[in-house]
């Protein structure tokens, strides 16, 4: 009611209508309760033969839809809702198989593996733009040009973007094969000190000292969305509980 | 007597009518309550009443009133037909399971205040039905929204918000519970009754705080004893706790920790206290202290009742990660009874920052391997210890650096400090926003704590019930094993680690 019917061709739709993250999760999720009673069917668990392209299709589209919202809680949830797929699904489907691998790939921090499913897994077609959303291919170089805070947090929020700022938060001095590893990039040609790689790193503002054959990162911040205007957030709150004793 | 034809007219026009005042709307609502109550009873009208083709005539977006007193009748009337109290028409794809979606989803909730019992009927059917049918989520997003439809600010405690959180835990749907949750808890209904009710205003007026719609005689709660405002609690720091919300779920456990009681505490607090033990070492690496308002018995209580929780907590305040490991697994089995080991096992993980932020303490720089040389719980593999420390720092539990040597067979340098400008640049955008965000919530609180001291100045009966209330803590007087606690029998946390 009000909401149109949750359908395979739908769910390939919103899947490549580039919605912003809390949008589809929102649509989504209103989604879940018409999955259940799919699911449910003719009053058996288990979904249906008819239903399973649908429904795994859904579910996988709802878990990445979770890791793109990048809330805090995001990874708790996307865990939560592994726990509420019909049963037959988490045994049986091969992508909301690699669903599970993947929340475990990143919960451990296992970069290496997190890249290895995103791009070698089999995911359905329909699939297909939230993957590569969630991957993020875009060129380093984009991070270091977008520096206003809507652009930057426009940008910021997906697996490569992520690691990226992470690493360069994290270390002062990095071997460019760990860094790749993180990045996804070619490890072997990066411990080989590949020109291609390194220039990757350097068009983000890292520095690569030949000598040590080190990669210097530059720390990238992400000024959070809520900042403007709130420089007198601290003063406005201590005159209010200031007034209040009054 | 009234004809179906009539009903839908009344619905019709009441629906479509203009409302001058307040006085005039409260006027005519109670008149269409009152038609619709007499219609109802008319046993002739029955056969058509309880045939569901009458809601394709009716808007609950416009009048709300005949579309729920209708639903109630049919809802009541399948009940009584199939002798329980889930017949199939009410089961998910029925019928009638669709007509209280839709009616959650669309009801007004000026009009809805003059029939809270109906609503409160209609949402707890609702519930009961999805839990019935295994698929608690079915109702979960439905009942949010309705308890945020009738009141946004949702400061009123009723058995509704304890019915959700259940519901939410037993769905495993955290995140849906969390605009009810983050909503501050002002007033139980009870705290209304006798004169500030003849002096309040009338119900479809515009209020500051929904007390004055919810009160105790408003229906829209179930009668609440402490067990209920403590399971509430209890739910809601265990849904935080799923979320990894330490915070707030320390402040949710700690509600009810420090609930005033006289004589033995019940067993849901004792079970708040031994998560708010756990839940205290992974927000802040500490045995937190009680808070201040906690009954001194009920602090000793706890303590021996809980003294392996107590004892663990020592060990990792201390970092002693020997002594802790050796009391994580004497209290295996007790992990295992009080279904916490999954929580038990996360303080275990965060074992390691906390060793860290230690050891910060002692040195300003260390390598990997001169730091294997302490006594760690870190792997004993320096390139798996790195991972581990990278983690740690990327995630914000740690402010270090790593420095690779300029030797690349030699060891990777960790580097404690304040962090870079910039790095400390983005730490004071975080406070900043976080401060931002506390000031909404505590401008909040002080237009609820002006209200209730508006309340308490105004009305002696208020006062008066308020000192009778001190009672309210008398059912966990009668000893622990009275309240069984939540019946949420489940550790959530079991597979995080």
């Amino acid at each position: 009611m009000g909401l149109p019917s949750l359908t395979l061709g739908g769910l390939v739709e919103l899947n490549a209508s580039n919605l912003p993250p809390s949008q589809l999760f929102e649509v989504l999720s209103k989604y879940e309760a018409e999955a259940v009673l799919l699911a449910a069917g003719s009053g058996s668990p288990e979904p249906s033969g008819t239903h399973s392209e649908l429904l795994s299709l859904f579910y996988s589209s709802f878990f990445f839809s979770h890791l793109l919202t990048q809330q805090k809680s995001s990874r708790s949830e996307a865990r939560a809702l592994t726990h509420r797929l019909p049963q037959i699904l988490q045994q049986q489907d091969p992508s909301i198989k690699s669903c599970i691998a993947l929340l475990r790939a990143l919960w451990q921090t296992d970069h290496v593996q997190v890249f290895q499913l995103l791009r070698t897994a089999s995911w359905p077609e329909g699939l297909h733009p939230l993957v590569q959303r969630y991957e993020r291919k875009i060129s380093l170089q984009s991070l270091r040009h977008h520096t206003s805070v809507t652009e930057l947090t426009r940008w910021i929020g997906f697996f490569q973007d992520q690691s990226l700022i992470a690493v360069s938060r994290s270390y002062e001095a990095i071997r460019p094969e760990v860094a790749a590893s993180y990045l996804g990039l070619d490890q072997a040609a990066a411990a080989q000190n590949d020109p291609s790689i390194i220039q990757k790193f350097t068009e983000c503002g890292w520095r690569w000292d030949l000598e040590s054959r080190l990669l210097h990162p530059a720390p990238i911040n992400v000024p959070s969305s809520a900042d403007k205007g709130s420089t007198n957030v601290f003063r406005d709150t201590m005159a209010m509980l200031g007034n209040q004793g009054h | 007597m009234a004809s179906l034809n009539e009903i839908v007219v009344a619905s019709t026009e009441f629906g479509n009518v203009v409302h001058p005042s307040a006085e005039a709307y409260d006027r005519q609502i109670r008149q269409h309550l009152s038609f619709l109550r007499r219609a109802l009873s008319n046993q002739d009208l029955n056969s058509v009443l309880n045939d569901e083709s009458v809601f394709d005539k009716l808007d609950p977006s416009k009048d709300s009133i005949t579309y729920l007193l209708i639903l109630r009748h049919q809802i009541k009337a399948a009940q009584e037909k199939a002798g329980k109290s889930t017949p199939a028409k009410l089961l998910p794809i029925g019928g009638l399971w669709r007509r209280m979606a839709y009616y959650l989803e669309n009801f007004e909730p000026v009009q809805t205040r003059y029939v809270g019992q109906e609503w409160r009927q209609v949402v707890e059917v609702f519930a009961q039905t999805a839990e019935e049918f295994s698929q608690p989520i079915l109702a979960t997003q439905v009942i949010r929204d309705a308890i945020l439809r009738l009141d946004p600010s949702s400061a009123v405690f009723t058995s509704t918000h304890l019915l959700f959180a259940r519901l939410c835990l037993r769905a495993k749907t955290y995140s849906c519970a969390l605009p009810v949750l983050k909503r501050p808890i002002c007033h139980i209904p009870a705290a209304l009754n006798g004169s500030n009710l003849r002096s309040a205003p009338l119900l479809c007026d515009d209020h500051q705080s929904s007390l004055a719609f919810l009160g105790e005689k408003s229906g829209f709660s179930s009668k609440l004893s402490h067990k209920e405002f403590l399971e509430y609690f209890l739910y809601g720091g265990m849904i935080f706790m799923a979320v990894k919300d330490w915070r707030n779920a320390s402040h949710f456990l700690a509600t009810v920790v420090s609930m005033p009681s006289v004589g033995v505490i019940s067993k849901i607090m004792l079970e708040a206290y031994k998560k708010w033990i756990l839940v205290g070492l992974l927000e802040t690496g500490k045995l937190n202290t009680l808070p201040s308002i906690t009954p001194s018995h009920a602090s000793k209580t706890y303590h021996t009742l809980a003294k392996q929780y107590v004892q663990l907590a020592e060990a990792y305040e201390r970092g002693d990660s020997r002594k802790f490991q050796e009391r994580f697994d004497s209290g295996e089995e007790r992990w295992k009874q009080d279904n916490n080991t999954g929580l038990v096992l996360q303080v275990s993980e965060s074992l390691t920052a906390h060793f860290l932020k230690r050891i910060k303490k002692t040195f300003a720089s260390l390598t990997i391997s001169q730091l294997l040389e302490q006594d760690t719980p870190l792997p004993k593999d320096p390139a798996a210890a790195e991972s581990i420390i990278a983690s740690l720092i990327t995630a914000g539990d740690l402010k270090a650096t790593l420095v690779h040597s300029s030797n690349h067979s030699g060891d990777t340098m960790l580097r404690f400090s304040a962090g870079s400008n910039s790095s400390r640049l983005s730490h004071e955008l975080d406070v900043q926003a976080q401060l931002k965000k506390e000031k909404l919530m505590l401008e909040v609180l002080m237009n609820r704590i002006d209200e209730s001291k508006h309340n308490l100045a105004l009305s002696d009966e208020l006062v008066d019930h308020l000192r009778k209330g001190q009672s309210w803590t008398g059912a966990g007087e009668n000893g622990a094993d009275k309240d069984d606690g939540a019946d949420i029998e489940e550790d959530i946390m079991v597979d995080f680690a």
